[in-house]
């Protein structure tokens, strides 16, 4: 199987074995694989060298629901995902002696090669450990965001008899894995008929669906992702990765449970038992990288001129603005809110984070700009969801992500988020109602994600905060006292305007403009404290309602002013600019 | 072959045919009963035990228990109890062995009879801290198993791992390092032991290692800890069902009707007997098993999930499979924190017939030998000021490992200790909110609470103190308010404006004019125990307010609902906020006036704090330069002298637990003497008015502070200081609450009925002055007088400046009197 020059893509255990045996063959010691144990061989600079120096990364096929199916086992892909779950610690077999061979198990289920009889016995010293990840895409990926890498030249490799296993087949499998997430797909479509005023306009439909947390193409296309020699430390729930694994996945494994006469293993099973591996692919990670939004974004044309930021920032607001009806003062608001990131926490106080209420939504304005804001807002952040607030989507809705102990997973909500992400909250259809007492939790974890952008996780006998930098923008008809946020205007369009459709190159660049300077670090300027501080004081004396909070906002949005034009201090100037859209709001808020 | 269905579990990877036996071929040693040899070794060796060891008749009423037994214990155990041994033999067979060559056990460095003798010598001659070294006393583990015989109860012998490690380390290593084997041994000697003290006692006795030395975080169990004695702590997150397993199985056969010999356990498997084991019958595939004759022992399985202290951030729990035999099971329930002291195994995943590949996997569990609970704050009595801690489980979490918990305690009470307490905790209550100092420390007393009082008629007197802060808006009272619904357990927050006090559900209105939408909770039955913090307590509605009354003195609600009464426990501090009616407070008026609360509602309030926003450019200039830090600097810069939250919650969550203060002498006699003086301050002498300072609601709040007070310093008893403190703090806040501004003295009476005495008095002269006006100047049935006529002729006749609108309420009293008709500004007399 191994040729002289094996295939890196195509027979990736090829590499593996074939550096084993060469590790093996020269280790001097007694007993050369016990030294292997936690640590890599030499196969990894292989593929280091393989894909990263020779440019082999492009000939990786990246896995998802539609390469699914052509994708060959045993080979190597990329895939993108969340870190879902944690499952803990796998042990196996890490290497035997066949004969006077040694093999490995490793970044494979099982053993290629049979193990003889014996090897089951004496395996104490080759027992070595993996971690295993459940991964999911990330929740509200826009389409744009997943195709950024350039398409493969890999379907010519296509084997049609992989392909012969139907499409039909996969998609009822898919259904079943779904049903495995502890049954929310039923009340998921329950909820979906329950909005059937959304569900006429016709492009919502998908937002709809993109505020259940659902992948937007279609079936999703979990994984279980087993990583070798990385400590557990290194790895976050909620992270999102790009792992080049080998692909494994065999719909005709039959689930090893078959015999029910094991009543043990109903509790000494595994969550794993719950992904079996003819649903759930099984990647066996090589390499991974933790991605960041400027992953998913490719940047321009690399000029970091200051008129280039300028020009890119006047066309964005312009954009924002036409999308927000020629309300200049909103899309001066949102482009800050857009700009908004989690800096840091004292005490209670979240830094840096700048949640938006947009009010004046009622009716027609929600229909009509409600799908406008958040389209617009699709196509310029990579990962977006849409939550359309009603009393019922509070009563039913999951948010919160939940510890099933039954089965050892973690049950995912619609809160279960990657950092980064942006959530539109639209009020505009909430009326009056009964809240039970799912709904009165559900609230109260909304009003806790915005006042400190934490997510109480629920693990059964107690919960566990996570922090979640998410970009939280509520659409209602008055200030919203569920989700109360950190700046509210009222929206005033005057004119429902086409939008021109922005050129392709136009939108690459506001994608690396926001993330670029979302990401700009601040830099301290020590003479403008005084100034701001007389100003913070003089306001106060002015008006006696400010509180901490207010003049917390005002120096977060006073920052998101500078850093909207590239700059890493806060200069006079733009702190008269924020005085000015300070005062414009004031104006129309009496 | 009956498979018994624990078969994977007990295939023993670890010792497996032949060369890692825990116990070698011990022929050599002859003072070991060759009947214990046998059985050893068949257990190794051959599949199908040799059937003239099964001779022992107690051999059945042997319950197995000990995890290891499965593989170990069986065949000794049967040998020994019947195997006659004499004292003298015992007492000298392990430490003299006869064989001089040390035997190891294949893979390990352990021999048998060196252990033997170890082990032996640990239980015979360990004295414990406490004992006297050279008293003729026996040891702790003698006395132990003494008592075990004596009352026939004990199975097991529980063994400090300490103790063993502080008499012989390298005893305490070799357990650790192969426990299947040290342990066998252990078991060993307890039954020699126990055979020649009571020879007729057949009880079998296990060894329960406990109290590791250290103990391994479940994150940390790896390869390498497999066949190892390890301590991990955990919770209980599932327990299976209980399991019997079959320990000896009798077969029949069809044919004959043989009853075969017991057939034992071997490597998780019972052989089925192919042929009939009488001579003449011997069919082949015959027997078939009988359950009622068989002997089966308990097994449970339990899922240990990792405490939330020791998950990493941004991590989720592990878990790890602890298997529970015979008395174990059943001892943890979901929920408990516990700690597993147990041998860490490994066991192969199954191959199905139906699997191409081979696995290579391994499931990994833990073989229980002891538990020992950690959680005792379960184990409390119900206290009425005793708060679950649902909202901050973290803490409780990490308190409840007993050393942390230890640990942690003791750093409370040295905190206890310094005498700045007191100010510490006031500057660590909401950090970031400037000055209110004495606002602060009425929360603080707020938090800690007084003591409930349960009288034997079956009220009670509440033991929680409630606030009221009334202030100007921007004077960062929400803030306060939200601070102490994070530092306070099962607290609810909740605004005025949306609070049906009662409702279970909830409901969300919308404000018909702003299109503003609301939450309505039923906070006040939720925050039972807790402190509710209701932010606009001048919006609630009459209806919500009025049920307030019943919550903040009987501490219940009671609904009546489709003609079901209902009384339900709300246990609450109230914490409230108002503000005033206009959009400032207006000094000229009282609290009444300000906030328009009745005050019968107002008088349940202890301390009722005014805020009011004076203008400082000191204090704004502090404020503006934090704001500025916080966007400008390094957070981590910004350093605070003071607690941080988790401190403060363990500390308060601790006092509220665990201390009770009683007033001492001393502190009673200055409460009856600080009471008559406020009492008495409200006659002056020589003059007419009667002005209440003090009631007798406010001797009650002033205990309930002092107690609070006292809980502060972890101290038992209330001293004068607390009292003192207590009087100052009420003073505090009534002088600004209760202050009538006409005369500058505190009058209870503005807070009871709105109305201070001074006010009272003016009113009653006006009244009186009108009223002669009214008689003098205007006849019976005679023409009738414009209002403004009057106000001139009282202002002429009056020295005092007089209203429109006292005129008007002077009227109004007149007219009830039947003296005066009032028809819009005309008066007439009747």
């Amino acid at each position: 199987m191994v040729g002289p020059l094996y295939d890196f893509v195509a027979n990736p255990f090829g590499a593996v074995r074939l550096s084993f045996e060469q590790a093996v063959a020269a280790s001097p010691a007694v007993d050369p694989v016990a030294a292997f144990a936690g640590k890599d061989w030499g196969a990894l600079d292989l593929f280091r060298d393989f894909l990263l120096e020779k440019g082999g990364l492009s000939q990786v096929p990246i896995l998802d629901a539609s390469s699914r199916q052509w994708i060959q086992p045993n080979s190597l892909v990329r895939f993108r995902g969340m870190v879902q779950d944690m499952l803990g610690k796998e042990l196996y077999i890490g290497a035997f002696q066949d004969g006077s061979n040694w093999r490995t198990n490793k970044y494979s289920d099982g053993a290629l090669f049979p193990m003889p009889a014996g090897c089951q016995s004496a395996y104490e010293s080759n027992l070595w450990e993996r971690l295993l990840l459940h991964c999911v895409p990330v929740p509200g990926h826009n389409s744009w965001a997943m195709h950024s890498t350039p398409p493969q030249v890999f379907r010519n490799v296509m084997d049609n008899s992989m392909y012969e296993h139907g499409e039909k087949r996969q998609r009822d499998e898919e259904i079943d894995e779904n049903n495995e997430h502890g049954g929310s797909p039923s009340s998921k479509k329950q909820k979906e008929g329950e909005h059937p005023c959304q569900l006429n306009h016709s492009s919502q439909g998908s937002l709809v669906q993109g505020g259940f947390s659902e992948p937007r193409n279609g079936a999703s296309l979990s994984c279980v992702i087993k990583m070798y020699d990385t400590p557990e430390c290194d790895l976050k729930l909620n992270d999102v990765f790009e792992f080049i694994a080998i692909y494994t996945f065999d719909p005709e494994v039959v689930a090893y449970k078959e015999d029910a006469d094991d009543l043990m293993d109903d509790l000494l099973d595994d969550p794993l038992m719950h992904l079996p591996p003819s649903k759930v692919p099984r990647l066996h990670c090589l390499i991974c990288r933790k991605l960041a939004i400027q992953d998913f974004v490719s940047s321009p044309l690399s000029v970091e001129l200051p008129s280039m930021i300028k020009g890119i920032r006047g066309s964005l607001l312009s954009h924002l603005t036409q999308v927000l009806g020629n309300d200049g003062l909103a899309g001066e608001c949102l482009l800050l809110h857009l700009l908004s990131r989690l800096r840091a926490r004292v005490d209670a106080v979240s830094v840096g984070k700048l949640s938006l209420n947009l009010t004046g939504f009622n009716g027609e304005t929600a229909s009509i700009f409600g799908n406008r804001i958040t389209s617009a807002i699709q196509s310029l952040l990579p990962f977006s969801q849409y939550i359309p607030l009603t009393v019922d989507y509070l009563n039913t809705a999951t948010l919160q992500p939940k510890k099933n102990n039954q089965t050892g997973r973690l049950i995912p909500g619609v809160l279960q988020l990657a950092q980064g992400t942006h959530l539109t909250i639209d009020e505009s259809h909430l009326q009056p109602g009964n809240l039970d007492s799912n709904g009165v939790h559900n609230a109260r974890l909304l009003k806790k994600l915005i006042e400190q952008l934490s997510v109480e996780y629920d693990f059964e006998f107690y919960t566990s905060e996570m922090t979640a930098d998410v970009q939280l923008l509520i659409l209602s008809d008055g200030k919203s006292n569920i989700m109360p946020a950190d700046l509210v205007l009222p929206f005033c369009p005057n004119a429902v305007n086409s939008i021109a459709n922005p050129s392709p190159e136009e939108l690459q660049s506001w994608r690396w403009y926001l993330d670029t300077l979302r990401s700009l670090p601040y830099s301290s300027q020590p003479d403008l404290h005084q100034m701001l501080q007389d100003e913070l004081v003089a306001a106060m004396r002015e008006d006696r309602s400010l509180g901490c909070q207010q003049l917390n906002r005002w120096l977060t949005m006073a920052r998101l002013i500078s850093v909207s034009f590239g700059e890493e201090e806060l200069s006079l100037e733009h702190w008269q600019m924020f005085k000015e859209i300070e005062r414009l709001r004031k104006e129309r808020i009496k | 072959m009956a498979s018994s269905d624990y078969s994977s579990p007990y295939g023993p990877p670890s010792s497996p045919d032949g060369h890692s036996s825990p116990i070698p071929n011990t022929d050599s040693s002859p003072p070991i009963p060759p009947s214990t040899n046998g059985g050893r070794r068949r257990r190794r060796r051959t599949p199908t035990p040799n059937p003239n060891s099964y001779q022992t008749p107690t051999r059945s009423s042997i319950p197995p228990t000990s995890p290891l037994s499965n593989t170990f214990s069986t065949p000794r155990r049967r040998g020994t109890p019947s195997t006659p041994l004499s004292a003298s033999d015992a007492g000298d067979e392990f430490s003299d062995p006869a064989d001089p060559t040390p035997v190891f056990v294949w893979g390990t460095n352990i021999s048998v009879p060196d252990v033997n003798a170890a082990i032996l010598r640990f239980l015979r001659n360990f004295r414990g801290p406490h004992d006297d070294p050279d008293s003729l006393e026996q040891g702790k583990y003698m006395r132990a198993i003494d008592r075990i015989i004596k009352s026939e109860a004990g199975e097991s012998v529980d063994v400090d791992a300490h103790d063993v490690f502080d008499y012989d380390p390298d005893l305490y290593a070799k357990m650790v390092r192969y426990p299947l084997e040290v342990l066998v041994i252990f078991e060993l000697v307890l039954m020699d032991m126990v055979a020649r003290l009571d020879p007729s006692y057949e009880k079998h006795i296990q060894p329960r290692i406990f109290n590791l030395k250290s103990s391994v975080s479940m994150r940390n169990l790896n390869p390498s800890d497999i066949e190892k004695m390890v301590s991990v702590k955990g919770m209980i997150i599932r327990c299976s069902s209980i399991i019997p397993v079959v320990k000896e199985a009798v077969f029949r056969c069809l044919i004959c009707g043989y009853y075969s010999d017991p057939v034992l356990l071997d490597r998780g498997r019972i052989n089925e007997p192919t042929r009939c084991g009488r001579q003449e019958c011997l069919a082949l595939n015959s027997m078939t098993l009988v359950h009622n004759r068989c002997s089966f022992t308990d097994k449970q399985i339990v899922k240990l999930q990792e405490t939330p202290d020791e998950i990493p951030e941004g991590g989720t729990p592990h878990t790890v499979s602890i298997i529970m035999h015979g008395k174990l099971v059943d001892s943890g329930k979901p929920g408990d924190r516990v700690e597993i002291t147990g041998v860490y195994r490994a066991m192969s995943v199954r191959v199905g017939p139906t699997q191409r590949t081979v696995k290579s996997l391994f499931k990994t569990y833990i073989d229980c030998l002891h538990l020992k609970k950690t959680d005792k704050s379960r184990l409390h009595i119900e206290d009425p000021m005793e708060r679950d801690d649902n909202s901050s489980t973290k803490r409780t979490a990490s308190e409840d490992d007993s050393l942390d918990y230890e640990d942690k305690v003791e750093k409370l009470k040295e905190l206890a200790k310094q005498p700045d307490i007191y100010d510490r905790l006031t500057r660590s209550l909401a950090p970031n909110i400037w000055e209110l100092d004495d606002v602060k420390r009425g929360l603080l007393c707020q938090l800690f609470g007084g003591s409930a009082v349960k009288l034997q008629l079956g009220t009670s007197c509440r033991g929680d103190i409630n606030i009221l802060l009334v202030g100007d808006p921007g004077t960062s009272k929400s803030q306060l308010l939200q601070y102490m619904h994070k530092l306070s357990p099962r607290g609810i927050y909740t605004s005025g404006r949306g609070s049906s006090a009662v409702g279970l559900t909830a409901y969300v209105t919308k404000d018909p004019e702003t299109g503003e939408t609301v939450l309505e909770s039923g906070a006040l039955v939720l925050s039972d125990r807790g402190v509710c913090c209701i932010d606009e307590f001048d919006k609630m509605s009459e209806n919500a307010r009025s049920m307030l009354h019943e919550v903040m003195e009987q501490q219940t609600v009671s609904i009546a609902k489709a003609g079901i009464i209902a009384s339900l426990n709300a246990r609450t501090s109230v914490l409230a906020c108002a503000n005033p009616s206009g959009s400032r407070y207006n000094p000229r008026l009282s609290v009444i006036d300000n906030i328009h609360l009745p005050p019968t509602l107002l008088s349940r309030f202890d301390l009722i704090y005014l805020i009011l926003d004076k203008p400082d450019e000191h204090t704004d200039r502090r404020l503006a330069k934090h704001i500025v830090a916080l966007h400008f600097e390094n957070p981590e810069s910004i350093v605070h002298d003071v607690l941080d939250l988790p401190t403060l919650t363990a500390y308060i969550s601790y006092a509220r637990k665990h201390v009770h203060p009683q007033l001492s002498e001393e502190a009673a006699e200055k409460l009856v003497c600080g009471y008559v003086e406020m009492r008495k301050r409200g006659n002056f002498p020589g003059s007419g008015k009667k002005v209440i300072t003090a009631t007798a609601r406010q001797i009650e709040s002033l205990i309930r502070l002092s107690e609070a007070l006292a809980r502060m310093r972890f101290s038992e008893w209330v001293n004068g200081k607390d009292v003192d403190e207590a009087f100052r703090l009420l003073e505090v806040a009534m002088q600004q609450s209760a202050t009538d501004h006409a005369t500058g003295t505190i009058d209870m009476d503005l807070i009871t009925t709105g109305i201070s005495a001074s006010e009272r008095m003016r009113r009653e002269n006006l009244l009186t002055a009108t009223r002669n006006l009214v008689m003098d100047k205007m006849q019976l049935g005679g023409p009738s007088t414009r209002l403004t006529e009057l106000l001139e002729e009282l202002r002429k006749q009056n020295s005092f400046e007089v209203h429109l609108n006292d005129l008007r309420n002077a009227l109004a009293t007149l007219m009830s009197e039947g003296i005066v008709s009032l028809h819009g500004d005309s008066v007439k007399r009747i």
